[in-house]
């Protein structure tokens, strides 16, 4: 008996049970938490005793006796699957929390049966070794998400969202069937393991057409825009499943179809850093400019796929320059921040959640003051942010480090891979810089200061449904901040079937882990050694505290506090031509004014550019067209008549 | 054997004529149950299906049994409930859709020659009356103004189609994928515009597919 196949289909049926029991609302959550939990974990475990013999997982179906759909492991799969296995069950576990009112519960209930079709079809995806297996799950993905984003449909911007996500998916899919439509042009096969003896001139469409459809998924800049709309629209346990998981997916995909092409032309890699720099420093950008919580928090997906795509980017470049340092880093430095990233980005949205629940309020410029209210979210939050922004002793410093020693290695060529490898260098620095800033901000006026609202005044934590989750996804960041050794290690363990990587020194990469987590230790020591140092000098002195922002006033009110808006404006302004800031005009006209307004929003050029290039125009254009429908139904039918007529005609000419 | 295969066609493209021309709903009803029960029958009576096991006959029982009895009478139900008789006003007068016909039947012959099919012999005649069926199917649903007119002139459609199935298979064959497929879009066809039919009756107080206009963006 297959142990995986075993796994998944306890998933379904854990997912399955909340519509029979929907009716008790409370024994439905624990029927489902309890099931999806035990169906994750005999994943996980089929997936350790997998790696060791992959093979020995595969199985193939006939389906309908035309179409074989046909799914195998190998090492890049098995490493996709972790964070599958890893975070949904903790997101399953906070959706006890998030999911509180009773009279919702047929909603809920669908909802969790999309979440576990979700996760069966992610598991899927990454086992799928034929164009149809993979076609099949991966639509089946994108249209279990899409009714997780609907989840509120009630609301017109839920239901906006949801229309754009799925246009995007489509979209997406209709490319990436494209590219397989191309390759099976060429040698009559659905198999992936085929697709290697392909001409080279075919291979750089393929890869292009897959990269563009796979890439929307990932929410590469230009085609993120659905992210920034679905991400705040889906419930938080949600986002945190399509933000830390499903967007990986596409990475996976991209990744996959480059192994799969062996392709060594470097213009693939090249094209593949130039977007991941882009989609890092705009990504960056505009979460600094938002000011929703969890559409800050999409933006800043868009920066870290941009970092995993820039890892990905020089190990192209590596392999087509035949440099297996470059190569091994650069690709273990993606598959590693693909594993963190799924697990602080996550922490952040279940944290930002807790706090939406908590509050009702999900603009940043209206909370305040949450970290004395919520200290366990708020802890839990800084350490997610800490690890986003890449700073030792976390986990994101990890895989950013693998980045850059990859980028040091361009170093050492001429003309055009050398420029790329500077200024990726320099926007990878760029991009921590601005991400610490951006996450400064979230921290400082979201938890730190006052309370802006009454609401806010009166939030405290959730249950230990809602501190569990967060608290295992912070340890684990700072854990493989700590011990980095054993997850480098594993990040090539995950490339250990693409046989150019396969060729770097295993010595040197522990070496350069243990070094790391040295590091890693001594700044925590020192970090802790200046705290006591700290509250040893100053155990003599006075203290005196006063309320933050207080500012010497007698009585200081929390409107004068600094708002995000002002922290961050500066830095939006020295990015004009990208961030589009715009702000109402306030004109002061007579002796006494009235109240005025003012307001003030960063544009997302993309969006913009999309809305005004393309939808505007097509909308016009089908709009002359309008006439076509009339509503007579007897013109309709004779619509029909006429296209048989013509394709008749087509037949006898 | 032969002569009576053609009396069953010349039936049912008397049928066809019969319903363009005529105006009571209630007489449309019972012809679509006469096409009906005709169309059902011809395969039992060609050739090249005399050799049929007892499965098939069953089959076809129960094809006449729906297509005779049941879905005439569901629509004979329906018109009971929005008691209407006539069709009022067609777009095309019953003349001209009689004229039409025979226009559709020549039309239909030279198609038929046209289309260079390897027919079983003796079925030359038997597609020419499918596709007549087919555009007279069409026609109907094109000229007329009621709901309940056009779902009978689907229902000729459909019988159409099923015509040239059993034209074009050659062998008696044991998988009816196509037989159980049109009659599968014909009940749910009609049990749908039974529902509509009362839904619009009771909103609108008429069936007129003019009123229909309204329910576009």
């Amino acid at each position: 008996m297959n142990f995986f196949l075993l796994s998944l289909a306890i998933i379904v049926v854990g997912g399955t049970i909340p519509l029979l029991t929907f009716r008790h609302f409370v024994l439905t959550k624990c029927i489902y938490v309890s099931v999806t939990a035990v169906g994750c974990i005999s994943g996980l475990s089929a997936l350790l005793s997998a790696a060791s013999s992959p093979e020995s997982l595969a199985w193939s179906w006939a389906w309908q006796h035309v179409f074989t759909l046909s799914f195998s492991f190998d090492s890049l799969s098995l490493f996709f699957l972790l964070p599958v296995f890893l975070i949904c069950p903790l997101a399953a576990m906070y959706s006890f929390f998030y999911f509180e009112r009773a009279e919702n519960s047929l909603k809920t209930a669908v909802s969790y049966f999309f979440t576990n079709i979700l996760i069966v079809s992610m598991a899927l995806v990454t086992a799928a070794s034929n164009m149809l297996a993979f076609a099949l799950v991966w639509e089946l993905m994108s249209i279990s998400s899409y009714f997780l984003v609907m989840y509120d449909y009630e609301k017109v911007e839920t239901r906006t969202a949801g229309y754009l996500y799925f246009l995007f998916a489509q979209g997406g899919a209709l490319l990436i069937f494209a590219a397989f439509g191309v390759i099976f042009s060429h040698n009559g096969s659905f198999d992936f393991s085929r697709v290697v003896g392909i001409p080279d001139s075919a291979k750089l469409v393929v890869f292009f057409l897959a990269f563009l459809g796979f890439g929307s998924k990932a929410g590469v800049f230009p085609l993120h825009i659905w992210l920034p709309h679905a991400h705040p629209a889906a419930p938080s346990h949600i986002s945190a499943i399509m933000s830390g998981v499903m967007i990986k997916m596409g990475i996976y995909g991209i990744l996959r179809m480059y192994f799969m092409l062996g392709a060594t032309d470097i213009r693939l890699g090249q094209t593949v850093l130039i977007l991941g720099m882009i989609s890092g420093l705009l990504g960056v950008l505009y979460a600094l400019g938002k000011r929703n919580i969890k559409r800050m928090l999409a933006y800043s997906s868009v920066e870290n796929i941009g970092i995993i795509l820039m890892g990905a980017g020089f190990g192209m470049i590596g392999i087509a320059k035949g440099n297996s340092l470059m190569a091994g880093f650069g690709f273990a430095g993606c598959l590693l921040h693909v594993l963190n990233h799924s697990i602080f980005k996550s922490l952040l949205f279940l944290g930002a959640g807790a706090v939406i629940r908590k509050t009702g309020i999900s603009r940043v410029d209206l909370l305040g003051g949450l970290m004395k209210r919520m200290p366990i979210t708020g802890k839990t939050f800084l350490a997610g942010s800490l690890s986003i922004s890449g700073l030792p002793p976390f986990s994101g410093f990890v895989s950013e480090f693998l980045i850059y020693f990859a980028a040091f290695q361009g170093l050492k060529y001429n003309h055009i891979n050398l420029l790329l490898s500077i200024i990726a260098i320099i926007s990878l620095a760029a991009i921590g810089g601005l991400a610490t800033f951006c996450f400064t901000k979230v921290v400082g006026i979201v938890f730190l200061g006052e309370p802006r609202t009454e609401k806010v005044r009166l939030a405290t934590d959730g249950g230990w449904t809602l501190t569990v989750p967060l608290s295992l996804l912070a340890i684990a960041c700072l854990g493989i901040g700590i011990f980095p050794a054993p997850f480098i290690t594993l990040a090539f363990s995950g490339l250990a079937d693409v046989s150019f990587v396969s060729q770097v020194d295993p010595q040197l990469v522990q070496t350069i882990g243990t070094n790391l987590g040295f590091a890693s230790r001594l700044f925590l020591i020192i970090i802790f050694a200046v705290i006591l140092l700290r509250k040893a000098l100053y155990r003599r002195k006075e203290n005196t505290a006063g309320p933050t922002w207080g500012c010497g006033f007698t009585r200081p009110t929390t409107r004068i506090q600094y708002t995000g808006a002002s922290f961050s404006r500066s830095v939006i302004d020295f990015f004009r031509p990208f961030a589009l800031s715009r702000e109402t005009e306030v004109r002061l006209k007579k002796i006494f004014p009235e109240r005025t307004r003012y307001a003030s929003w960063v544009e997302d050029v993309a969006e913009v550019g999309m809305r005004q290039g393309l939808a505007l125009p097509l909308l016009s254009l089908l709009g002359k067209f309008r006439w076509i429908q009339h509503g007579n139904v007897q013109l309709y039918i004779g619509y029909i008549i006429v296209a048989i007529l013509i394709l008749l005609l087509i037949l006898f000419i | 054997m032969k002569n009576m295969n053609d009396i069953l066609l010349v039936v049912i493209l008397l049928s066809v004529l019969l319903s363009l021309a005529s105006n009571s709903l209630g007489t449309l009803v019972k012809i679509m149950a006469v096409q009906g029960v005709m169309v059902s029958l011809l395969p039992l009576l060609l050739e090249h299906h005399s050799s049929m096991g007892s499965g098939g006959l069953i089959f076809f029982q129960v094809m006449i049994l729906i297509k005779g009895v049941l879905i005439p009478g569901l629509l004979y139900i329906a018109l009971k409930r929005i008691s209407i008789r006539r069709e009022i006003e067609p777009i095309v007068g019953y003349h001209a859709s009689l004229f039409a016909g025979l226009i559709i039947i020549l039309l239909s012959v030279f198609i038929t020659d046209k289309l260079h099919l390897s027919m079983p012999s003796g079925h030359e005649l038997l597609l020419m009356t499918a596709i007549t069926t087919i555009s007279a199917g069409f026609f109907l649903m094109m000229s007329r103004r009621k709901a309940i007119t056009q779902v009978i002139g689907y229902l000729m459609l459909e019988n159409g189609i099923y015509l040239i199935g059993t034209a074009l298979t050659k062998h008696s064959h044991t998988v009816y994928v196509v037989e159980f497929g049109v009659l599968l879009d014909l009940l749910v066809g009609v049990m749908v515009m039974g529902i509509i039919l009362h839904n619009i009756n009771h909103a609108f107080d008429d069936i007129d597919t003019d009123l229909l206009n309204r329910l576009k963006d």
